[in-house]
């Protein structure tokens, strides 16, 4: 218990200092209450519609897919350079690997996921697969 | 054979799992087949089973089976065991083989009822449980059986439940042989503390080195399970439920009500002689009850008019003449009583129920008579059932078993010379009035007139158990029952039996009209109506208990115990809308109470 | 590495491999029914190894996965339950509109990531099975995409990931005190008496943190009745069961080395998460007009008794647990596919109202409801009995009065709100819906969790036979 005193003062000062710095704010600070306040940009050009646009689901795919087979990349990367290393059973488990990985892009293209247009045959498979796949 | 033991209460369970699930799908004559094929099967494999014992080598020892040990703790482990004995043998035949006759005869006096698939799956629940009870080795199934007839029973009573009177009827036998079942479950309770097993043969075993000769704890162990046997086998003060329980249909009361179920009693007290003779007390009050019962049923009996309640109180006394065996230590010769009257009783319920079904359902035997000529075969049935109840001396065989029970009370050491008294007199008002229902239903003068006829099912074990009725006398009992008999003593019982078929040949044939203006006079009147209404048991009890208990619970709905249990139920109330305010849905709220409880949890890991 | 060295490990491979089967013949061609019988196919046949894969057992692969006796025996059910959730499945999804098919992928991966966690002997393992485990739950629970789901599947993940950073967060510290992630290492260099700091404790019990959470032992319970509510039936039977089951093995294969009776700041911790969650469980459950929400509480007090059987770790408790998890995967999901069968679309099914009169419409899921509420409230004769009163025994030899006091006052608390719902399913009910047939899968997976869950109650000898025989091989 002895030991743990300093904690204790540790935490009351960072107790005390956040708390300090809320209050004197608080106390000290100005406050406005014109119709400006509540707008996004108190001092910039006034917004012209919602803040809350709607993006094509295909953007957050495209960033999906991306990050999925990047880190996947850092994997095999990693495996490259201790090659020698690991022998052949490193280099079933990274077949293993990229096989899993090319099921999935074949998944991933057959369900239409790759599309970024709609192109008329696969029009009605995109634009269900495209939700679906936004969950996947 | 031996292995395929558990095929025996198996059969009938079968049955009644196909009829509850599917039965209400069945076509009738599937019903039939399942709901007495099961049972005829469990019959031959009970007979072979039995064979199997009698060949053994170890058949005074007999065969015991554990199928496996439910739970396990300390020590106390109640195992599904089931054991095949002399006894139990003796029980299973009867239940089985009786059962399947009775439920032939279902067939086809159940014919037009719409609930046919119900009655048999609750027929075959009931041989099912039946059987557990009588093959138990350990005395916890033997209660799951034993609750199981009684489930069973409650059922059938009231199978015809849009009748209000039947559902009372079924609910008083319910909660008057529940007083009895506590008493049993506290005897449970006391076996298993004070001697650590529920296993017969070990309590058997144990009883005697534990507990002393009519020590106190003996004493109240063989008290409560005699209290069960009270309630189970409608012995004073527990008798009031069976005469109501006649609403069931006829072969309900043939098979659970006369031939078995009502058994059960006698059957537990045999089993658990052991400790029965470690209390000469309770010894002494079953011989005492058994012998007031029989005396006071069959006096109930001889005023009867509905034809299937005085078969009710008969039964009531002939089960009484198997407490008085047990209460002076003839075991073999109260089960000997038990086969026969299981015998000869249902076939007087069968044919009474063959007569009744042709009579449009009458049940009055003031208004039947002269049926002699119009249903030979259900009067013959009668006679030979009435006879073997009256125990006709060499021809029948409820004399042999009535006459060793009647030995036995004489030259036992417990026995006693006003005990064998009052089963004589008994014996005469048994054929006093067995030999009334023939004399009121058969002959005299003809009040309606017989309708349709009867088929071979219902035929086929009238033949059957008539056949059994007489010749179920001189089938051997087990182990040294046939003793040289005191010559006196058979006299004595012949003559009474005969003594009383002659004056209910006088009184209710030859000179009705005189007996009729004897039970007219203001005292006469008074008298059958006291004895025919059971003694006045069911108006005692009424004022005594029901209506005392009703009123202290209307007046106890408010009262100090309410309160407790009410707390309890409003603490838990508040406690759950204070912690159901907790979960508001929010996510931001969850998240702070993984927070929150992470630090309490840290807290305690490092600062306790 | 030969075919009999991998035999152990098929069984937790056998679903990631159908898994990716799937995928890659929905890629080419989809079929509701073909996609089903191959992941039941996969599940089965996964199953069927079990007992061979015992032969090969105990069997350690590197410092990452020991598979013995009780892994399998864990993953025997995993695999058991997930079948049962794919035949609830089945008949459920066909209701719905859109794409069904990825649901079994889904379930698969999540059945994968179970059956690691059981077989996990090192954080590295636990924390990957973990993780499958749980991203495929995300995707399983928002699944039906209406308000509730997407709000239950939001939830989920927003909570699962800070329980989780917990967890690592925990994994670290310990990891910086001892320099071993390997459970069997820790427990013997702890046994060995290695100096630690107050860093171990707080790793502990912020893994107890992630732990909890999956098992939604209070305070970490309040996600449970939002997302059982929003997900699938089907979905909330897997999240009930095999979820929590395998997170159960394995905090038993990482809690029970520790020896935490000799810890008693942690004895302290556990006790109260299990004492908590049984009281609060119950007591949130009591008078919950939904029974998905009753469920969802339900379970949480379930797993407040089960985690009192971390508290000792004697071979008796492990067995108590064990079975008792089995007749809880059993009684659970049969009253979670009576839920499903019923569920004609989402919100259907889900008051109590609801099941007003459900025995003269449905007297089969009705029945089957009943027993499994009883099997719930401990009645004897069914696996729910047996299953609490060896609990019980186990607690009781192990001294635990406290948590003890509270599983008894808790299942007394509780037979109130599970005979309510029995009340209501055979109330009288006038104006009855039309019936609707079950699907036979369903309906013969209900089916066969009824006659387990008597069996187990009537006789559970030999099952408990091979829990002994299992844990007297693991030690």
């Amino acid at each position: 218990m002895a030991t743990l005193w300093p904690l204790a003062v540790y935490l009351g000062a960072t107790l005390a200092i956040v708390a300090g710095i809320v209050t004197l704010s608080y106390l000290l600070g100005e406050r406005h209450e014109g119709k400006a306040r509540g707008e996004p940009y108190e001092s910039g050009i006034l917004q012209t519609t919602s803040a809350r646009l709607r993006v094509s689901a295909k953007f957050y795919l495209v960033a999906m897919f991306f990050v999925i087979f990047d880190v996947e990349t850092a994997f095999v990367l990693a495996w490259a350079v201790s090659f020698r290393a690991t022998g052949w059973a490193g280099y079933a488990a990274a077949m293993i690997f990229i096989g899993i990985l090319l099921v999935a892009l074949v998944y991933l293209w057959r369900a239409g996921a790759l599309d970024w247009g709609t192109s008329p045959n696969r029009k009605r498979s995109c634009n269900e697969t495209g939700k679906q796949n936004g969950s996947t | 054979m031996a292995e395929l033991l558990w095929l025996i209460p198996a059969l009938p369970f079968a049955g009644f799992l196909a009829l509850a699930l599917l039965g209400s799908r069945m076509p009738r004559p599937l019903v039939a087949t399942i709901g007495a094929g099961t049972v005829g099967l469990s019959a031959l494999a009970a007979i072979a089973a039995s064979l199997a014992l009698a060949g053994s080598a170890g058949a005074e020892e007999g065969i015991t089976r554990t199928l496996w040990t439910w739970i396990s703790v300390g020590g106390f482990a109640p195992a599904v065991a089931l054991r095949l004995d002399a006894l139990s043998a003796v029980m299973t035949l009867v239940v089985t083989i009786v059962g399947f006759l009775i439920l032939l005869y279902s067939t086809e006096f159940m014919a037009g009822d719409e609930g046919y698939s119900r009655f048999f799956c609750c027929m075959d629940l009931f041989v099912g449980a039946m059987l557990t009870l009588v093959l138990a080795d350990d005395l916890l199934l033997l209660y799951l059986g034993w609750e199981g007839v009684g489930l069973s029973s409650y059922l059938l009573i009231g199978f015809w439940y849009k009748a209000e009177a039947n559902v009372r009827a079924a609910r008083k036998a319910f909660i008057v042989t529940r007083v009895g079942d506590t008493a049993f479950a506290l005897g449970l309770a006391l076996i298993a503390t004070q001697l650590g097993t529920l296993r017969i043969q070990e309590v058997a075993e144990r009883a005697p080195l534990f507990w002393g000769a009519g020590s106190g704890m003996a004493v109240a162990a063989a008290a409560l399970m005699l209290g069960g046997a009270l309630g189970k086998s409608a012995q004073l003060p527990l008798q009031t439920w069976l005469p109501d329980a006649m609403a069931g249909p006829t072969p309900v009361s043939a098979l659970i009500h006369a031939a078995t179920m009502v058994t059960a009693g006698v059957y537990l007290i045999a089993r658990m002689h052991a400790l029965f003779l470690l209390a000469p007390v309770v010894m002494g009050a079953t011989a005492v009850i058994g012998a007031a019962t029989l005396l006071m049923a069959g006096l109930s009996a001889l005023t009867q008019s509905d034809l299937k309640r005085a078969l009710a109180y008969s039964t009531i006394s002939q089960v009484g003449y198997m407490f008085l065996a047990l209460g002076v230590g003839a075991w073999s010769a109260a089960i000997f009583h038990f086969m026969t009257h299981a015998f000869f009783k249902s076939l007087l319920f069968l044919a009474a129920g063959a007569v009744s079904m042709r009579l449009r359902g009458e049940h009055d035997m003031f208004r039947m008579g002269g049926l002699r000529r119009a249903l030979p075969g259900a009067f013959w049935a009668f006679v030979i059932g009435a006879a073997s109840l009256s125990a006709l001396p060499m021809v029948t065989a409820g004399f042999y078993s009535k006459e060793m029970i009647l030995e036995r009370v004489w030259s036992s050491p417990r026995g006693a010379g006003w005990l064998w008294a009052a089963g004589l007199i008994g014996a005469l008002i048994t054929a006093l009035y067995a030999f009334r229902m023939v004399f009121l239903v058969f002959f005299g003068e003809k009040r309606q007139e017989t309708e349709g006829r009867s088929g071979a099912r219902v035929m086929f074990p009238l033949a059957a158990l008539a056949a059994l009725s007489i010749g179920g006398g001189f089938v051997p009992m087990s182990r040294g029952t046939w003793e040289a008999h005191a010559l006196p003593l058979t006299l004595a019982a012949s003559l009474a039996s005969l003594l009383g078929i002659a004056g209910a040949w006088f009184l209710f044939h030859r000179r009705r009209g005189m007996t009729e203006r004897l039970a007219g006079s203001p005292a006469g009147a008074l008298l059958r109506r006291f004895w025919a209404g059971g003694w006045g048991f069911d108006q005692a009890y009424d004022a005594l208990l029901v209506r005392p208990f009703v009123r202290l619970t209307r007046a106890s709905r408010e009262e100090f115990a309410d309160p407790y249990s009410k707390g309890v139920a409003r603490t838990a109330g508040a406690l759950h809308h204070l912690l159901s305010r907790t979960v508001t849905g929010q996510l931001r709220w969850y998240a702070m109470a993984i927070a929150a409880g992470t630090i309490l949890l840290i807290g305690m890991a490092v600062f306790l | 590495m030969t075919f009999r060295d991998l035999l152990p490990l098929l069984p937790l491979m056998l679903p990631a491999l159908t898994a990716v089967a799937i995928l890659l013949l929905l890629a080419f061609h989809r079929s509701h029914r073909l996609t089903a019988w191959l992941a039941a196919g996969g599940l089965a046949a996964a199953l069927l190894l079990i007992p061979f894969a015992c032969e090969g057992a105990p069997r350690r692969f590197g410092a990452l996965l020991v598979v013995d006796g009780c892994a399998l025996f864990y993953t025997g059910i995993i695999m058991a339950a997930a079948l049962a959730v794919a035949a609830f499945s089945y008949g459920y999804l066909a209701r719905r509109r859109g794409h069904v098919e990825e649901f079994y992928v889904l379930l698969l991966l999540a059945t994968t990531g179970g059956a690691v966690l059981t077989a996990s002997s090192h954080f590295a393992t636990f924390f990957l099975g973990l993780e499958v485990l749980t991203v495929a739950l995300y995707t399983l629970i928002a699944y039906e995409r209406g308000a509730f789901g997407i709000e239950a599947g939001v939830k989920y993940l927003v909570l699962a990931a800070v329980s989780t950073a917990a967890l690592l967060f925990g994994v670290a510290l310990i990891y910086a005190e001892l320099g071993t992630m390997e459970f069997s290492k820790i427990a013997s260099l702890l046994d060995a008496g290695a100096p630690v700091s107050l860093l171990m404790p707080a790793g502990v019990a912020l893994i107890l943190v992630g732990v909890g959470f999956k098992l939604a032992l209070t305070p970490f319970h309040l996600w449970a009745p939002d997302v059982y509510q929003g997900a699938p039936a089907p979905t909330a039977a897997f999240l009930s069961t095999v979820s929590k089951g395998a997170v159960f093995a394995a905090a038993m294969r990482y809690l029970v080395p520790l020896d935490l009776p000799s810890h008693r700041s942690l004895w302290l911790a556990v006790a109260a998460l299990a004492v908590v969650s049984m009281l609060a469980g119950n007591l949130l459950a009591l008078r919950q007009g939904n029974i998905r929400r009753v469920l969802a509480y339900s379970s949480i007090a379930h797993m407040g008794y089960l985690a009192a059987m971390l508290l000792t770790g004697s071979p008796l408790a492990t067995a108590a647990a064990m079975f008792y998890l089995l007749a809880y995967f059993v009684t659970s999901l049969g009253a979670w596919g009576v839920i499903a069968a019923l569920s004609e679309k989402e919100g259907d099914a889900e008051r109590i109202e609801d099941y007003r009169g459900l025995a003269g419409r449905h007297p089969w899921l009705a029945g089957a409801l009943t027993l499994m509420l009883l099997s719930l409230a401990g009645m004897p004769l069914t696996a729910g009995f047996i299953s609490k009163f060896f609990l019980l025994t186990a607690g009781v030899e192990g001294r635990l009065w406290a948590p003890m006091a509270a599983l008894l006052l808790g299942s007394a608390i509780g037979i109130f709100y599970y005979v309510r719902i029995i009340a209501m399913l055979f109330a009288p009910q006038e104006d009855a819906p039309p019936v609707r047939a079950t699907h036979w899968a369903a309906g013969a997976a209900i089916g066969a969790l009824v006659l387990l869950l008597i069996a187990l109650g009537v006789y559970p000898a030999p099952v408990l036979a091979i829990i002994q025989s299992l844990i007297a091989a693991s030690s």
